[in-house]
C-alpha cells in the first residue's frame, strides 16, 4: 500500500512543469505584492489587469446586506479570468480574495456599546470576535455527489419549500450559485478555444479532456476520479474567493471511491491519480487530512489514496497543507512515509494528534464517535465537516497587556508584591475575557445579515434545508473559539520578577518599574539580568510554573461561562499564528526583558533560546513545554519543531521523529508542524532568499516558500534553527 | 548522594539506541588533544569566558574578591592564577560572557530530570547514557543513577574511556545495559601521546568486559594528525576482540571555542573528509568488522 508510485517521465515533466510554474507565478505575486506576503502561498493567479467594479447601495462604500454580498460575488465570479495550465489536468484558479477588491463587512456604526469599545481598545483586542469568516470545515461530500446542479437545485428546492421565509438567504445563495456556474462556464469556454488553437497531439487532447469535463460539471456530478479532482478544484478557487476559506476535508476519503471505481473499470492509472492530485495542489493549498480512522474507532482510514495523495504533494514540491491525523496503535505506514519524504525535502505534512483533540471535545459532551470525525482542515484547527461552526483562528486575546496594566496599578498602589500583581493580572485578563464573550454576542447578532457564508452554507447540513447561515442555527454544532497567546511572554516576566525582585532582591519593584518605562534604555544589564532566568521550557524554571497557572486560568475562565446573551460556549486555544510580531508593535517592554515593540512569544511555546541553564535544549524539552500547557478542549495549541536534518539522518532517523510525535501525542499535545532541513540551508536562504527560490518551510500553522516571507518572518523561522540545534 | 556533572542533552541521539537523554560528568583522568569537551577535564568547577559576548558592563570587575578580571591592551582578559572559581562573577554577569561549567547535584534531582523525558525512551528504546568527562571516576554516584534508572525500567548506558580499575566496572556491571566504549589509539606510546596515558588498562578491561558479555559498542575516533597512523593497529586489536558494532566518529571542532574559553590552548588537528572516512571504514568492514560511519 505504501510504494512509491513509478511515474514514467511524461508525468514526472508534467509535474515538474507545474512546480516551475508555481516558482514563476510565486515571483510575479512577489513582484506584485511589495517583495513579501507572510502567509500561505495559496494558489491564486495574478493578473495585472483584473480590476473590479462592486455594487454598493447608493451613497454607500461597503455592502449593506447579505444580499448585496451575493450580488458581488456572483458579478466577481463572472469576472474571475478564465485559467488553465497546459500541463495541468484542471482549469480554474482564483484571483484574490473579494475583500481585496471591495468592502464586504459589518457596518462599524452602532455596532457596539461604548463601554465595550472603550474595553476593546484598551486590551488592543484585534480580530476581537466580530466579522470573523469562513473557519469551518465543509462537507464536500455533498457537493461531489450533488454536482454543482444538484446543489443548486437543492438550493431552489428548499427555496420554494420554504418561502416566504428566508427570501433573502436564498436570494443571496441563488446568485452565488449563478456566479459559480458562469465561472464554470467562462472555463469551459476558454479551454474549449484552447483546445481549438491548439495543433494535434497531448495538449490538444489535455485541453478537450478538460472542456469536456467543465462542460459535464455544469450538469451532472462528477463520475470519474478526474472530474472529481476538477469539481474540488472549482470548489477551492470558489471558497479562496468568497473570504478565504481554505477546508477541504478528509481528502483521501473524499476521493477514494473515485480511484477504487476508476482503477477498476482500467480507466485511471496510479500515476495519472498522482498527476490529477498534484494539478489539485498546484490549483490551491486548502487544509485537508489523510488517515485517522472511522467513527466507532475500528478501522484505520489509511489507503493507497492517502499515498496517492502524499506522493503528488511531495513530487510537486510547492507550499501544501495536507496533515497525517496520528493515534495510539495506528498502522504507522502513513506516518513512516510522510516522515521520509519530510526528511527528503526539509518539510511536509503536519500532525493532527488525536488523543489531545479527541479528549478535549469529548470533554465538552460530544461523544468519542464525533471526535474522532473532528477533522485538521485549517491552519492549527480541526472542525467536523458541514455540522459544526467553530470559528477558530481568527480570535486572540494578547495576554501581555493584562499584565501591563497590572504592573502600573501595583506600582501605583504602593508596596507591590507578587500577589498583588497576579491579582491584578487575573482581573485585567477576566475582563479582556467577559468582552470577547460580548463581542462573540455581536458578531453572532450580525454576521449573517452581511456575511453570510455564501460558499461554506452550500456544502454543511442544515443551512440551505433550513433557510438559516451556518453561524445562525445553520448547523447544529456552534462553539466558538478564542487563543489565548503570549503565555511565554507572560510566564518568563512573571517568574523573572520573582526570581530577581523577590527571591534574589537583586533589583527593586521602582528599578524594575523604571526600567520597563525607559524601555531599557540605558538599563541594558537590567534588561539582560531579567532574560537570563531560566525560561519557560528549562525543566527547573519558575517560568515553567507559571505558564501553566497562567494557561489554566486562562481556559477556566473562558470555559466557565458562554457568551452573555447567545449562551454559546467559547472554547479556549493557544495559537498566535504568525503574527508575532503584529501583536507586540505597541506592546511597552514587559519583564521578561522584552523591548517595547518587539515579538511576543509564539501560541503557547518557549521563547527561542530558552535553555540555558543545565539542560541544554532539546526538541522535547520543547515539546514538554507545549503538552504542560494544552488548553485541553479539543482546539489546538501547536509545537512548531525545526529538526536539523543533518542529526536526524544519520542517527535514529524517521524512528526518533515517529517516537517524538508519538510521545507529544501521549502526552496531550495536539499538533506538530515539522521543518527538517540544515542549518546551512536555511542561512543561505536567508541571506539570499533567490538561492533558494523553491525551499518550502511550515511556518507556522501553514506552509510557504521561504523565499515569499518577510525577513522578520524569514528570521522567526531562522531564530528557530540557531537556537533549537 | 551527590555528583557533579556539566551538562544534560535530551533528545541525544547519538549516544546509544532510541531517544536518550545523556549526562555528562565532570572530571576525566585523559587528555585527549582533540576533546570536545574539555570543560569535562577537571573535577571541579570552571569558568567559561566568551570575549564576544561580553557588553564591558564591568560588573566582573567591581565584583570578584580577587581582581581576576583585568583590562589589557588586547580587552578584557581573566588572570586564571587569581581566579578562585567563586562563581560571583558568572552569578552576576547576563551576557552569557561568563558561564560556569559543571555543578553538584543530587542524585534524586537528576533522576527527576532524566525522568523528564522517560516517555520517549518507552516509545524510541531509548534511555540514558552517562558521558563525560569520565564518568566512571565518579563511580559510587553512576552506581546509584543506574540503580534509580534500572528500577525505574529505563536502559541504561555508560560511555567510557575505561581507563580506571575493573572493579568498578564489576560494580555497575548488572546495572548497565551497553558500555560505549572508546578506543583511541591501539599502540600504547601513542595513546599516552595523545591522551596522557597508555592503554593497558582500558584494553585489559576492554576485553575482560567482553568476555564476561557486556553489550558493547566500540566508537573509534578519528583524528587525522592524531591517531590516524595508528588505524591499522586499532583494526588488529578489534579483530582480536571482536566487538558486535564499531562506530567510527569523525573528528569535529566544536569543541575548539570551549577550549579558548576555559583559557586552554587551540588544538592542532584537521577535519578528516568524507571520502577519507568511508575508506577507511570499508577497510575495518574488509577486515571483517561490523564497522560503520554515519557521515
Amino acid at each position: 500500500m505504501n510504494k512509491d508510485v513509478l511515474l514514467s517521465a511524461e508525468i514526472q515533466r508534467r509535474i515538474d512543469s507545474m512546480h516551475d510554474e508555481k516558482v514563476k507565478q510565486n515571483k510575479i505575486k512577489l513582484e506584485a505584492y511589495g517583495g513579501f506576503y507572510n502567509t500561505d502561498d495559496h494558489g491564486f493567479i495574478y493578473f495585472p489587469d483584473f480590476k473590479y467594479e462592486p455594487i454598493y447601495a447608493e451613497g454607500k462604500d461597503e455592502t449593506d446586506s447579505g444580499v448585496l454580498a451575493g450580488k458581488n460575488l456572483r458579478k466577481f465570479l463572472s469576472q474571475i479570468p478564465p485559467y488553465c495550465y497546459k500541463d495541468s489536468a484542471l482549469a480554474g484558479c482564483w484571483v484574490g480574495c473579494v475583500r481585496r477588491y471591495m468592502h464586504i463587512r459589518i457596518p462599524k456604526e452602532n455596532l457596539m456599546p461604548p463601554d465595550l469599545e472603550e474595553i476593546n481598545n484598551k486590551y488592543h483586542m484585534r480580530g476581537a470576535g466580530i466579522g470573523g469568516t469562513n473557519h469551518l470545515g465543509p462537507d464536500v461530500k455533498i457537493g461531489l455527489e450533488l454536482g454543482w446542479k444538484g446543489i443548486f437545485d437543492r438550493l431552489l428546492y428548499y427555496k420554494e419549500f420554504n418561502a416566504p421565509a428566508s427570501a433573502e438567504f436564498y436570494e443571496a445563495h441563488e446568485d452565488t450559485m449563478h456566479g459559480i456556474m458562469t465561472y464554470i462556464e467562462n472555463n469551459a469556454k476558454y479551454v474549449r478555444k484552447l483546445y481549438e488553437e491548439e495543433p494535434e497531439g497531448w495538449y490538444k487532447d489535455n485541453y478537450k479532456t478538460i472542456a469536456d469535463i467543465l462542460d459535464k460539471l455544469m450538469v451532472s456530478p462528477p463520475e470519474t476520479f478526474r472530474e472529481a479532482c476538477q469539481f474540488l478544484a472549482i470548489f477551492q478557487s470558489v471558497d479562496r474567493t468568497y473570504f478565504m476559506g481554505g477546508a477541504l476535508g478528509q481528502l483521501d476519503e473524499l476521493l477514494r471511491p473515485y480511484f477504487e471505481r476508476d482503477m477498476k473499470k482500467g480507466i485511471l492509472t496510479e500515476e495519472e491519480a498522482v498527476w490529477m492530485v498534484a494539478s489539485l495542489f498546484y490549483n490551491d493549498t486548502h487544509y485537508s487530512q489523510l488517515g485517522g480512522r472511522t467513527p466507532d474507532g475500528k478501522k484505520s482510514l489509511n489507503s493507497r489514496m492517502s499515498f496517492i495523495i502524499l506522493q503528488a504533494a511531495h513530487t510537486l514540491h510547492i507550499p501544501y497543507n495536507l496533515a497525517i491525523r496520528v493515534y495510539e496503535g495506528q498502522d504507522d505506514s502513513l506516518l513512516d512515509k510522510s516522515l521520509e519524504y519530510i526528511l527528503e525535502k526539509g518539510s511536509g505534512p503536519a500532525f493532527s494528534l488525536s488523543k489531545g483533540i479527541e479528549e478535549g471535545y469529548m470533554k465538552q459532551g460530544h461523544p468519542k464517535e464525533l471526535a474522532r470525525m473532528r477533522a485538521k482542515v485549517g491552519c492549527n484547527w480541526v472542525a467536523l465537516p458541514g455540522i459544526e461552526y467553530p470559528l477558530q483562528d481568527v480570535t486572540r486575546l494578547n495576554l501581555a497587556w493584562p499584565l501591563v496594566y497590572a504592573i502600573d496599578e501595583v506600582m501605583e498602589a504602593g508596596e507591590p508584591t507578587l500577589e498583588k500583581l497576579w491579582d491584578r493580572y487575573a482581573y485585567h485578563t477576566e475582563v479582556m475575557i467577559d468582552a470577547i464573550k460580548r463581542n462573540y454576542d455581536i458578531h453572532l447578532n450580525k454576521i449573517s445579515d452581511y456575511i453570510p457564508e455564501l460558499v461554506l452554507n452550500l456544502f454543511c447540513h442544515g443551512p440551505i434545508e433550513r433557510g438559516l447561515n451556518c453561524a445562525s442555527g445553520g448547523v447544529d454544532i456552534i462553539n466558538l473559539n478564542c487563543d489565548g497567546i503570549a503565555i511565554a511572554t507572560v510566564a518568563d516576566s512573571f517568574a523573572a520578577i520573582e526570581q530577581r525582585v523577590v527571591k534574589e532582591k537583586k533589583l527593586t519593584w521602582e528599578e524594575l518599574y523604571e526600567a520597563l518605562k525607559c524601555d531599557f534604555e540605558g538599563k541594558e544589564d537590567i534588561r539582560l539580568m531579567l532574560k537570563s532566568i531560566p525560561r519557560f521550557g528549562s525543566p527547573e524554571s519558575l517560568a515553567k510554573k507559571w505558564a501553566k497557572k497562567i494557561s489554566e486560568h486562562y481556559v477556566e475562565k473562558m470555559v466557565e461561562s458562554p457568551t452573555p446573551e447567545n449562551r454559546i460556549k467559547v472554547i479556549p486555544g493557544h495559537f498566535s499564528h504568525g503574527g508575532i510580531l503584529a501583536w507586540g508593535k505597541n506592546l511597552p517592554a514587559t519583564p521578561n526583558g522584552r523591548k517595547m515593540g518587539d515579538a511576543i512569544s509564539h501560541s503557547s511555546e518557549p521563547d527561542p533560546g530558552f535553555a540555558k541553564g543545565l539542560t541544554s535544549f532539546s526538541p522535547t524539552l520543547k515539546a514538554n513545554a507545549v503538552a504542560l500547557t494544552q488548553p485541553g478542549w479539543g482546539n489546538s495549541a501547536p509545537l512548531h519543531l525545526d529538526i536539523d536534518s543533518d542529526m536526524v539522518i544519520k542517527n535514529g532517523g524517521i524512528d526518533c521523529l515517529k517516537a517524538l510525535i508519538m510521545t507529544h501525542n501521549e502526552m496531550g499535545g495536539t499538533l506538530i508542524n515539522l521543518n527538517c532541513i540544515t542549518k546551512e540551508q536555511i542561512m543561505r536562504a536567508h541571506a539570499d532568499p533567490e538561492s533558494e527560490p523553491d525551499l518550502v518551510v511550515r511556518v507556522t500553522g501553514y506552509s510557504a516558500f521561504f523565499a515569499s516571507l518577510s525577513k522578520e518572518y524569514r528570521q522567526q523561522v531562522v531564530d528557530r534553527y540557531l537556537t533549537n540545534n | 548522594m551527590k555528583g557533579i556533572i556539566f551538562d544534560i542533552q535530551p533528545f541525544s541521539v547519538y549516544d546509544g539506541p532510541g531517544i536518550r537523554t545523556t549526562v555528562f560528568f565532570k572530571g576525566c583522568n585523559l587528555r585527549c588533544r582533540w576533546c570536545h569537551n574539555p570543560e569535562s577535564w577537571l573535577t571541579e568547577p570552571q569558568l567559561r569566558f566568551y570575549p564576544s559576548k561580553c557588553i564591558g558592563c564591568g560588573k566582573c570587575f567591581n565584583i570578584c574578591p580577587n581582581g581576576a578580571h583585568v583590562m589589557t591592551e588586547d580587552g578584557h582578559i581573566i588572570d586564571r592564577s587569581k581566579c578562585t572559581v567563586c562563581e560571583e562573577c558568572a552569578d552576576n554577569c547576563y551576557s552569557d560572557a561568563l558561564l560556569m561549567s559543571g555543578r553538584t547535584i543530587d542524585s534524586e534531582e537528576l533522576f527527576s530530570l532524566i525522568m523528564e523525558d522517560a516517555p520517549y525512551f518507552k516509545n524510541s528504546k531509548g534511555g540514558v547514557t552517562f558521558s563525560g568527562g569520565e564518568c566512571m571516576l565518579q563511580h559510587d554516584f553512576l552506581l546509584e543513577m543506574l540503580k534509580k534508572c534500572k528500577a525505574a525500567n529505563i536502559h541504561t548506558a555508560v560511555d567510557t574511556a575505561g581507563d580506571v580499575p575493573y572493579e568498578w566496572f564489576e560494580k555497575i556491571l548488572p546495572y548497565t545495559d551497553l558500555f560505549l566504549w572508546d578506543v583511541k589509539a591501539a599502540d600504547s606510546e601513542l595513546h599516552k601521546h595523545l591522551t596522557g596515558d597508555g592503554n593497558e588498562t582500558i584494553i585489559e578491561n576492554l576485553k575482560k568486559l567482553t568476555e564476561k558479555g557486556a553489550n558493547m559498542i566500540i566508537r573509534v575516533p578519528c583524528v587525522p594528525g592524531g591517531n590516524m597512523q595508528d588505524m591499522d593497529g586499532i583494526i588488529e586489536l578489534l579483530k582480536d576482540i571482536k566487538p558486535e558494532i564499531v562506530e567510527l566518529l569523525a573528528y569535529h571542532k566544536l569543541g575548539e571555542s570551549k577550549k579558548e574559553a576555559l583559557g586552554f590552548g587551540k588544538t592542532e588537528f584537521t577535519v578528516p573528509s568524507k571520502a577519507e572516512m568511508t575508506a577507511l571504514c570499508d577497510k575495518f568492514v574488509k577486515n571483517g568488522i561490523n564497522a560503520v560511519y554515519k557521515g
